[in-house]
C-alpha cells in the first residue's frame, strides 16, 4: 500500500507539473495582464515600464525558466488582480468556500442518490422506477446555469427562503449546493439503480434468497456494498468535476465568492499568476482525490489489488 | 462513462414529457403560494420618517465589486476608494459641486516659484494610531508615491507623475515640488491620501489602514465584507452614522433585491431601468462621457463634413430616453462635465438633423461606403444598446456600418493601436480628480493613447493648460482647446449618463459630482 501510494504520488507530480506548464504556455499566448491592471488613460510608456517591472518584456524562454525555478520553490508569483498578494495566498483565501460548497453538495448527492437508486431498483420497470429514472434524467440533463436561475427565481426571489452571496451556510449555501447536487444525484442514482439490478441477478443473491434472507437485508447489506465500486468511481468523478468546473458556474450564478468565482475573475482580467495558482492547487487536489478513490476500492472490495 | 445508455431510451422519453408537465404545474403552484409566508424582514423604509438624523446609526452599503487592494497608492479602483475615502483624508477636498476646498491643509496652496507649491497644514489632527499629522506625514506621503511611480509599481502614475518631492519648512508648512510648472497640482493633492510618517516604506498599506479620516477600519472578510466604525477622535464634525458594513455584490439584481428588502441602505450603479423599483433613487450628473473617437487623419472620417454628418445623424434625445431611461444629459460637444475646470459653456450639443447628415454624406460621394465602429459590451452602462443605436443612425445617412463589438482585451488592442486608428472607437471617458488635463491628454492630444488626431495647435494648448498656474488662465486655454475639437467634429459626442444610486427610505444623502461615497455626509432618519 505504502509503495503504491508513493508511486501514485510520483505520477501525480508529473501530472501537476505538466498541467501547470501547459497553463503557463496558454496564458502567455493569449494575453497581457498589464492591459487590465492599468487605467485606460495610462500612457504607452507607463505600460512598458510596468511590463518591464514585472519581467513580462523578457523573452518567453527566460520567463519560462524563471517560472520553473519559482515553481520548484512553490512560488507562483503575485496576482495581478488581487494586488500585492501572492497568487497562492489568494487561492487559499477563496478555496475554503469552494470546499464547503462541494462538501455540502456531495453530502446532498450521496444522501439522496443511494436511497433513490435502491428504491428504483426494487422493481425495475415499475412505476417508482419510471418516475425516479425520469427525474434523474431531468436532473442530469439540465445545465447548471439554467437550473441555478430557476432555483433563484423560486426560492430566493419568490419564496425568499434563501439569500445569495456570502453568508451563513443555512441561508446562503444550501441553494448553490442543491444546484451542484441535482445533476450529480441524477447520474449517481442511475448508477446505483443499474448496479443494484445487476447485483440482484447474481448467483450469490439467488442463494441468499433461497435460504430465506429478507429482501431488505440482501439489498441493504450485500448487494449495496458490491454496487459500491462503480458508485465510488462516479462519485469521485463528480467531486473532481465539481471542483474543476461546475463550481465556476454555480458560484457565479449564486454570487458565492469561492475559487470558481475567483477563477472567472482571474480569466477575465488575464491574471496569469492567479490562473496558474488555481490550476495548480486544483490539480494537486485532483491527484490526491484519485489516490483516495483507489484506496476506497480496496476498502470496499478487499480482492482489489492495488499493486 | 455514458450512464444514459443503460436506459430504455424511447420509453423514458414519452413518460418524461408527461411528468415534466405535471412537475412544472406543481412548481408554479408552490411558487405562487409562497408569497404569503415570505420570511424576509424589512428593516428600512419606515413611512413616518421625522427627518431628524439618528445618532449612532449603522448602515450597509452594497458595492458592485470587492476592492482589488486596500492600498490607495497602488491601485486605481472605485471599490477601494468607496471605503478608503472615509478612512483617509487629503490636503484638499471638494464640495459636493466639485469646487476645491481646504482639507488637511487650511487653505488652497500658494506658489513659491514656478515649480513649488506651499501648503499650510491643519493643527491638532491625529492619525488613527495616535500619531500626529504634520509636515513629516506629508513628506512621507509624497516620498512614498514618488518612489512607487519611479518603480512603475503604482497604477496611479497619471495622477502623480509630475511630482518630484516635498520638503518640510516647519511642522505645519510643506513645500511640494514638481518637474515643471504644474497647474494640476492642487487637484492632485485632492487625490493623494495622507499616511503617517511611519508608513512611508510599508510595501502594502492593505494590512493596516491608518488615516486621519472620520472612520476607522474594523475588519475584513475576504470575498464578503469590510466594516468601518466612527473615529471618536475625528477633528471635524462628528458624523451621525457610527458603523458601516460594505458588502460586495456583483449582480445588479441582487443589489436591488437587497435594497428593497432593507438589507442595504445604499447601492451603487442602479440601472436606469430599475429606478422605479428603488425605494429612493438618487442621481447626479457625474463625469461619465460615452463618446466615439473619430479618426481625424485618415480614412473616411478624415473629411470634416463626414465627421459633422456623423454627429448630426445621431438623435441624442432618443438615446437619453431609450438607452439611459432619461437619466443623461446631452454632451455639449466636449467630454468635460460642467463641474470640471475648462468646461466651455459656449458650446452646445450638436442638433439632430438626419436630412443634413444624409446630404453631407451624399455630397461627399460616400453613399454605400463602409465605416468601422469598434466597441465592447458589458463594461459601461448599456454600451451594447448605445452602439447599436448609433450604428442604426449612421446607416440612415446612407453609409454602411461595420459594427465590431469585441471582447474587452481585443477592444483595448484597437483603442491602444497607435499606428492603425479605426474610423470610430467607442469609449466612456471619466474624470476622477475633476481636472481636465488627463482626460484631454488621453483623448484630445495627439499621441494620447485614445486620441485619433494630429492637431499640433490643440496639442500645444493642452500642454499649455497643464503648465499654467492660475486657474483662470487654464480655464481660458482649455475652453479654446475643446472648441477646436468641437469645431472640427473630432468626436461624436453623445450623452453623459448620470451616476445612479438606490437609497433605502431611511437614508438621507445627496450624491456628489466626484462620485465619492462620504459617509460623513450621509444620515439616517428615524
Amino acid at each position: 500500500m505504502g509503495r503504491y501510494i508513493a508511486r501514485r504520488l510520483g505520477q501525480g507530480l508529473v501530472v501537476i507539473f505538466g498541467v501547470t506548464i501547459f497553463v503557463f504556455v496558454i496564458t502567455r499566448l493569449i494575453g497581457d495582464p498589464v492591459k487590465f491592471m492599468l487605467p485606460l488613460s495610462a500612457t504607452p510608456e507607463q505600460r512598458e515600464a510596468r511590463r518591464a517591472a514585472m519581467g513580462l518584456d523578457d523573452g518567453i524562454l527566460t520567463q519560462f525558466f524563471r517560472f520553473i525555478g519559482d515553481l520548484l520553490r512553490l512560488d507562483l508569483g503575485e496576482s495581478t488582480y488581487v494586488r500585492g498578494q501572492s497568487a497562492l495566498s489568494v487561492v487559499f483565501d477563496y478555496l475554503p468556500r469552494t470546499l464547503q460548497l462541494v462538501a455540502l453538495g456531495m453530502i446532498f448527492a450521496v444522501v439522496l442518490s443511494i436511497p433513490l437508486g435502491v428504491l428504483a431498483s426494487r422493481k425495475p420497470g415499475g412505476i417508482t422506477d419510471r418516475i425516479l429514472t425520469t427525474l434523474s434524467l431531468i436532473g442530469l440533463s439540465m445545465p447548471q446555469f439554467f437550473l441555478g436561475f430557476m432555483l433563484l427565481i423560486a426560492f430566493t426571489v419568490k419564496l425568499q427562503w434563501f439569500e445569495t452571496g456570502p453568508g451563513p451556510w443555512t441561508t446562503n449555501l444550501v441553494l448553490p449546493a442543491v444546484c451542484l447536487a441535482l445533476p450529480a444525484i441524477g447520474r449517481l442514482s442511475i448508477v446505483v439503480r443499474s448496479s443494484m439490478i445487476d447485483e440482484m441477478n447474481t448467483q450469490y443473491v439467488k442463494v441468499a434468497k433461497a435460504k430465506g434472507m429478507t429482501q431488505r437485508r440482501i439489498m441493504g447489506v450485500h448487494a449495496l456494498r458490491n454496487a459500491g465500486i462503480p458508485y465510488v468511481t462516479l462519485l469521485g468523478w463528480e467531486i473532481i468535476r465539481a471542483l474543476a468546473g461546475y463550481t465556476v458556474v454555480v458560484e457565479s450564478v449564486f454570487n458565492w465568492p469561492g475559487l470558481g468565482f475567483m477563477a472567472k475573475t482571474a480569466i477575465k482580467n488575464q491574471d496569469f499568476y492567479l490562473i496558474q495558482a488555481i490550476v495548480f492547487v486544483i490539480a494537486v487536489i485532483v491527484v490526491l482525490l484519485n489516490i483516495v478513490i483507489d484506496i476506497a476500492y480496496k476498502v470496499l472490495d478487499p480482492r482489489v489489488d492495488l499493486q | 462513462m455514458d450512464v444514459g445508455s443503460t436506459l430504455p431510451r424511447g420509453k423514458i422519453l414519452q413518460k418524461r414529457y408527461r411528468l415534466l408537465g405535471s412537475l412544472l404545474a406543481l412548481s408554479l403552484v408552490a411558487v405562487a403560494c409562497g408569497d404569503d409566508d415570505s420570511t424576509s424582514t424589512t428593516t428600512g423604509g419606515s413611512s413616518d420618517s421625522t427627518g431628524a438624523p439618528v445618532e449612532g446609526a449603522e448602515i450597509t452599503i452594497a458595492l458592485g465589486s470587492e476592492p482589488t487592494s486596500l492600498d490607495p497608492y497602488i491601485v486605481d479602483d472605485g471599490a477601494e476608494r468607496a471605503i478608503n475615502d472615509n478612512i483617509y483624508e487629503t490636503l484638499l477636498s471638494r464640495d459636493a459641486g466639485g469646487t476645491l476646498q481646504p482639507g488637511l491643509a487650511t487653505a488652497l496652496p500658494t506658489q513659491i516659484d514656478e515649480t513649488t507649491w506651499q501648503f499650510t497644514l491643519r493643527e491638532g489632527v491625529t492619525f488613527h494610531d495616535g500619531s500626529a499629522f504634520n509636515a513629516d506625514s506629508v513628506v512621507a506621503s509624497i516620498n512614498r508615491i514618488v518612489k512607487l511611480v519611479a518603480d512603475a509599481a503604482t497604477d496611479n502614475d497619471g495622477f502623480y507623475r509630475t511630482i518630484t518631492g516635498a520638503t518640510k519648512v516647519d511642522d505645519v508648512t510643506v513645500n511640494i515640488t514638481t518637474d515643471g510648472p504644474d497647474g494640476v497640482l492642487p487637484a492632485r493633492m485632492y487625490w493623494l491620501k495622507m499616511i503617517p510618517a511611519s508608513a512611508e516604506t510599508t510595501a502594502d498599506l492593505s494590512e493596516s489602514l491608518v488615516g486621519t479620516g472620520p472612520y476607522k477600519f474594523v475588519s475584513r472578510t475576504v470575498g464578503s465584507d469590510i466594516q468601518i466604525e466612527v473615529n471618536p477622535e475625528y477633528w471635524g464634525d462628528a458624523p451621525s452614522i457610527t458603523k458601516v458594513t460594505y458588502e460586495f455584490v456583483a449582480e445588479g439584481g441582487t443589489r436591488l433585491a437587497g435594497l428593497k428588502s432593507g438589507k442595504y441602505d445604499l447601492i451603487t450603479n442602479l440601472p436606469p431601468q430599475d429606478v422605479d423599483q428603488a425605494p429612493q433613487p438618487a442621481n447626479v450628473q457625474g463625469q461619465e462621457h460615452p463618446v466615439l473617437i473619430l479618426d481625424v487623419d485618415e480614412g473616411i472620417t478624415a473629411d470634416p463634413n463626414v465627421r459633422l454628418a456623423l454627429n448630426l445623424a445621431v438623435d441624442k434625445q432618443a438615446i437619453i430616453d431609450q438607452v439611459y431611461g432619461g437619466f443623461a444629459v446631452a454632451d455639449a460637444a466636449q467630454i468635460l462635465s460642467p463641474s470640471v475646470l475648462g468646461f466651455n459653456a459656449d458650446l452646445a450639443p450638436v442638433e439632430y438633423d438626419p436630412e443634413q447628415a444624409k446630404q453631407l454624406i451624399t455630397d461627399a460621394g460616400l453613399e454605400g461606403a463602409t465605416i468601422q465602429l469598434v466597441g465592447e459590451a458589458g463594461r459601461w452602462l448599456n454600451d451594447r444598446e448605445l452602439l447599436e443605436a448609433v450604428a442604426g443612425y449612421w446607416k440612415a445617412t446612407g453609409l454602411e456600418v461595420q459594427l465590431d463589438i469585441l471582447e474587452f482585451g481585443a477592444y483595448l488592442d484597437v483603442l491602444f493601436d497607435r499606428t492603425n486608428r479605426a474610423d470610430a472607437i467607442f469609449v466612456s471617458s471619466s474624470n476622477d480628480i475633476l481636472d481636465p488635463d488627463r482626460q484631454l491628454s488621453t483623448y484630445y492630444q495627439a499621441g494620447g493613447i485614445g486620441a485619433s488626431n494630429s492637431n499640433e495647435e490643440l496639442s500645444a494648448l493642452i500642454d499649455q493648460g497643464r503648465q499654467q498656474l492660475d486657474p483662470a488662465d487654464r480655464q481660458a486655454t482649455y475652453e479654446e482647446a475643446v472648441k477646436i475639437a468641437a469645431d472640427g467634429s473630432y468626436f461624436v459626442w453623445l450623452a453623459s449618463n448620470s451616476d445612479l444610486y438606490g437609497l433605502s427610505e431611511r437614508m438621507s444623502w445627496t450624491p456628489r459630482v466626484d462620485s465619492k461615497l462620504l459617509v460623513k455626509e450621509m444620515s439616517v432618519t428615524s
